[in-house]
């Protein structure tokens, strides 16, 4: 029973930090038309940022602003300087921002070095709550708050704000909103950061659940992300919060039972849904 | 006057090519042009879907360790000779032909993200796949074996991967000239209008895809021959970068542009890693080649090659821009 529990809260948590990543990427596939190959980079970067300004100032609070900030500032840089010259040539955004994603890479190795950095958990978030026979780690609750927060926000800032509607009209017709007078381009740049601070966000969050920080994970994310946003359906942000919860919880359980075929599982759902159903459960565009 | 340069030069450099280990005895300028020889393969295989076709893939390194796997674990499990050396090639072939045709048939028929994103979701598979099956592959530590002595020989196997990529070369350059290679760069064209003339744009591209993993399986098993080792490096993420790079930098659509692109790079490579003694940057050569990459993508999409031809031909006109026959 404690073990399905602990699966459960493990899967979720996974599935949360999976979902901070991928929403930002499917909004920004949706309203952009950019696949953002080095959207991996970022949730890395966040990381890398948050571990450092934890040990520099021991306030999981400063290190979660830290590297959302760092986030923001990076996702920012990139969408003025990078993004927008090849807005609509979709072979050079996949390629350009694949090279982005491989600089960002490096540049964590340039400044943090190749090895991999301990993140600890802040003390108040170390532990467990036992109840009955189940124990509950603390952090893992705490992401899958977290996690619950940013949809919730997401969600009400979609759904129930001017610029959510603007968005989403974005999504489904971005001429449309230029012919009735909005500035897409800033829409673009926001959605952009949003998103990039989104996967620093996840990034942060990730480091003391995982133990260690490495110059790879960006990469390992990313590809879950993908996976996500394929089922889930490109520019869908309900349907990536709901594979990312099944993908974070067939991961959790397969590593589980079945350790060699956890990815392999995941891969098969992601054929299976291509091979049924290509523009993913609930896409919007295929 | 111009053509007659331009047919002069190829020929004097295979010349100089063929008569260098008489001329030259340092053995580690071997080794590396050993090297930039079997990466200028999996390079131009790269450059048959990415400049002839148009698609992206993230994934080129899985067919690259197929390649190098088989031949290992070929070599390992059985007897070592020449004939079960071209056994496990051969194996490494039909396996990289199987994977990129179903890899194909599942992604082509989406857009361009798609089969970007799959390839890397796939390739990802590899890499644990190599990881977790230990007791073959052992894992990231990887595990040595034998070769046929007639390929141990530095001399021998530099002329045996020098004419496997000029072989390469020209089987690939009369594919791209083939009927079905003109139909891949219609397709890299004008995606629609080919379609629209009543070619299936989906079989050709996966005949391209199938075409590219065979030669990267070629190459990855020319690889690890000459390593007489293998590790799950092969699967990674950098080999990947790796053919990205050097054909991007090089100049896609003309195939050797990936030669090119992979002297240059490998040169570098040498070169930047010993000056890290001198600061520690440039142990993170990579970085400078990323930076060069996007400029390259960004406002030289013609790369080194056909930048430079293009200023030989039209001096200064304008070699900026998007041209006719590339991708993007």
């Amino acid at each position: 029973m404690d073990i399905v529990v602990n699966l459960l809260l493990n899967g979720l948590a996974t599935g949360m930090l999976i979902f901070l990543l991928a929403a930002g990427l499917t909004l920004i596939f949706g309203l952009m038309d950019v696949l953002n190959f080095s959207h991996g980079g970022l949730f890395a970067w966040g990381a890398y940022a948050g571990v450092w300004m934890f040990a520099l100032t021991g306030s999981f609070l400063a290190s979660i602003a830290g590297a959302v900030i760092a986030g923001v500032v990076i996702g920012y840089i990139m969408e003025r300087w990078i993004i927008r010259p090849v807005y609509g040539n979709h072979l050079q955004q996949i390629l350009v921002t694949m090279g982005v994603m491989l600089v960002l890479g490096e540049l964590l190795k340039v400044f943090w070095g190749p090895n991999t950095i301990n993140a600890p958990v802040p003390s108040y978030l170390s532990g467990s709550w036992q109840i009955g026979g189940v124990i509950l780690i603390k952090y893992r609750l705490f992401i899958i708050i977290v996690g619950l927060i940013v949809y919730l926000a997401l969600h009400f800032l979609l759904n129930r704000t001017k610029l959510g509607l603007v968005v989403r009209a974005g999504v489904m017709n971005k001429e449309m909103i230029q012919a009735l007078g909005y500035n897409i381009k800033r829409i673009f740049t926001l959605v952009f950061v949003l998103g990039a601070g989104m996967a620093a966000l996840g990034g942060v969050l990730f480091a003391p659940y995982s133990g260690a920080v490495f110059s790879e994970m960006g990469l390992q994310f990313a590809i879950l992300a993908f996976i996500v946003v394929v089922i889930g359906g490109m520019g869908s942000v309900k349907g990536s919060a709901l594979a990312s919860l099944l993908v974070g919880l067939s991961g959790a359980f397969m590593a589980y039972y079945l350790p060699d075929l956890s990815l392999a599982v995941n891969m098969l759902l992601m054929v299976f849904v291509l091979l049924v159903k290509p523009s993913g459960l609930f896409g919007i565009k295929g | 006057m111009l053509r007659l340069r331009w047919t002069i030069l190829p020929v004097a450099v295979v010349l100089l090519l063929l008569s260098f280990p008489e001329l030259n005895d340092s053995r580690s300028l071997l080794i590396l042009l050993t090297k930039i020889f079997i990466y200028a393969v999996f390079a131009m295989s790269y450059d048959l879907l990415l400049g002839y076709t148009g698609i992206v893939s993230f994934g080129h390194a899985m067919f690259f360790g197929i390649g190098a796997y088989s031949v290992g674990i070929g070599m390992d499990v059985w007897k070592n000779s020449l004939g079960t050396l071209l056994l496990s090639v051969l194996i490494g072939v039909v396996a990289a032909a199987v994977v990129s045709y179903f890899v194909g048939i599942l992604s082509l028929r989406l857009k361009s993200h798609f089969y970007a994103m799959l390839t890397l979701a796939f390739s990802g598979l590899f890499v644990v796949a190599a990881e977790k099956m230990r007791s073959v592959t052992n894992g990231a530590d990887g595990f040595p074996f034998a070769v046929p002595e007639f390929f141990m020989d530095r001399t021998n196997f530099y002329y045996i991967s020098f004419v496997f990529m000029i072989v390469v070369f020209l089987l690939l350059r009369r594919f791209t000239r083939s009927p079905v290679g003109k139909v891949l760069q219609a397709i890299r064209e004008n995606e629609q209008r080919t379609q629209s003339l009543g070619y299936e744009v989906v079989h050709y591209k996966i005949i391209a895809s199938v075409v590219a993993g065979v030669a990267a399986a070629l190459s990855g098993s020319m690889y690890a021959i000459t390593l007489r080792f293998v590790n799950t490096t092969v699967f990674t993420m950098d080999i990947t970068i790796m053919a990205l790079l050097m054909t991007i930098i090089g100049g896609v659509g003309t195939l050797y542009g990936g030669i090119i692109g992979a002297a240059l790079i490998e040169y570098a490579h040498e070169l930047l890693t010993s000056l890290a003694k001198v600061h520690p940057i440039f142990e993170r050569w990579i970085i400078f080649f990323g930076l060069l990459y996007i400029i390259v993508v960004m406002i030289f999409p013609m790369g080194i090659v056909g930048t430079i031809k293009r200023w030989q031909t039209h001096r200064k006109a304008a070699a900026l821009g998007k041209r006719e026959g590339l991708p993007w």
